[in-house]
């Protein structure tokens, strides 16, 4: 494994690999969770916190962990990590537990987590593979704010709650639809394609043939 | 021939790592369990008042809610039918009546608060649900369970009705929350069943 500079890593968490436009990672909790900026923003964090937390701790143990074994420890380091963050909100925030719901505890099938263990932090030493979990964590949840920030504010005229000027009014129509669960789609499908089309095109183009 | 080459290395590494994690895990719950059922105690009790409009005063911290509600509230009996009561100057003024049914995602739990007269509506409140955010959810705000507050209950069926906000509001019917028509149907439905059951067991005491 060639050694990777700790700037390249973040630079590639949050741009050029990011987990959801790049990789088409975690989507699905993308789509559920967006409706409201501040769910979203509990949602962000917990993946955060459980990738840096999971890569580091996977790449502490790869020396020991027989590879026939791998993948069974890794869903077990992540689902310790959910379990925790899911007990201290039920714990210390019970009205934001009650609003993810079970979004929280399907983190663990989220496949950013998993994507990063098995690409990353299998094969680099714990600093690095926190950062690349860190940041990988941040590059996902900037696009779920993102999308989240669009939905609440065309849907429901406020954000984090609050009215928005404008959009609050009887003047602008509140767009339901994108409260509900296709506004998801139409919302991340756009931010995918724009972010596709100011990124260069890594893969060479393949010539079509018959 | 290491010690990772053994054949029982992986199952003894394996056992050891979830041995450790469910360790930590159930020492970290066991710290934070009380706190997690008094949370659901609290969310509980405040639906209660809420609905009630009892003791509106003051009740932003967990400790005041408590305190309010073992002073006012009493344990559902024989002569409430499953309702808890509202008693002040050993009077009846109220009854609190769970509410629990299947929303559009889960179950939704509530309370709806019945006058002693059994027929006004002090008003409504929902302590556990899983509706869309936005949409469904919006029936825990204010905007929708203010409209309950002094409704009455009809005496045919259904005692009260949620509809469209294009109906023109009666007594008895409150506007549902615009998008959410699954959610305010199913509410609609197991509220009235609830209601219903309730007054028949009431009215076989007399």
């Amino acid at each position: 494994m060639v050694r990777q500079r700790t700037g390249d890593v973040v630079l590639a968490a949050l741009w050029g690999d990011n987990p959801v436009f790049r990789q088409i990672l975690g989507i699905c909790s993308a789509l559920a969770v967006t409706n409201l900026v501040l769910n979203t923003a509990v949602m962000g964090a917990a993946v955060i916190f459980t990738t840096a937390l999971s890569s580091l701790t996977v790449s502490i143990l790869r020396k020991w962990t027989p590879r026939i074994v791998r993948m069974m420890v890794e869903v077990l380091i992540i689902g310790f990590y959910v379990i925790i963050f899911d007990q201290t909100l039920k714990a210390y925030w019970p009205d934001m537990s009650r609003n993810l719901g079970p979004y929280v505890g399907l983190i663990i099938t989220n496949c950013i987590i998993m994507g990063r263990a098995e690409a990353f932090a299998n094969a680099n030493p714990p600093g690095l593979s926190f950062v690349d979990g860190l940041f990988s964590g941040l590059g996902y949840a900037c696009v779920l704010l993102c999308v989240a920030i669009i939905r609440e504010l065309l849907g429901m005229g406020t954000l984090i709650g609050m009215p928005v000027p404008f959009f609050s009014t009887p003047l602008w129509d509140r767009w339901i639809i994108m409260v509900m669960p296709p506004g998801a789609f139409f919302t991340l499908a756009i931010i995918v394609w724009i972010a596709r089309t100011i990124q260069p095109d890594k893969e060479p183009k393949k010539k079509v043939g018959i | 021939m290491s010690l990772r080459d053994r054949i029982w290395y992986p199952i003894l590494y394996m056992s050891a790592i979830t041995l450790i994690s469910s360790a930590v895990i159930l020492l970290f719950g066991s710290l934070t369990r009380q706190r997690v059922q008094d949370n659901q105690l609290i969310a509980f009790e405040r639906a209660v008042l809420g609905a009630l409009g009892a003791g509106e005063q003051e009740l932003s911290t967990p400790s005041a809610i408590h305190t309010a509600y073992s002073t006012l509230i009493r344990e559902p009996d024989e002569s409430s039918a499953g309702a808890f009561r509202f008693i002040k100057d050993d009077s009846l003024i109220a009854y609190a009546l769970p509410l629990e049914g299947p929303g559009f995602w889960a179950p939704i739990k509530g309370v709806i608060g019945i006058l002693a007269d059994r027929r006004t509506v002090t008003g409504i409140a929902f302590y556990e649900q899983n509706e869309t955010p936005g949409l469904g959810g919006e029936i825990v705000k204010g905007a929708f369970t203010k409209q309950f507050e002094g409704k009455t209950l009809s005496d045919g069926d259904p005692a009260l009705s949620i509809a469209p906000v294009s109906v023109v509001l009666d007594e008895h019917t409150v506007h549902a929350v615009t998008g959410a028509t699954q959610t305010s149907t199913r509410l609609a439905k197991f509220m009235n069943e609830t209601i219903a059951d309730w007054r028949t067991r009431m009215e076989r005491k007399e």
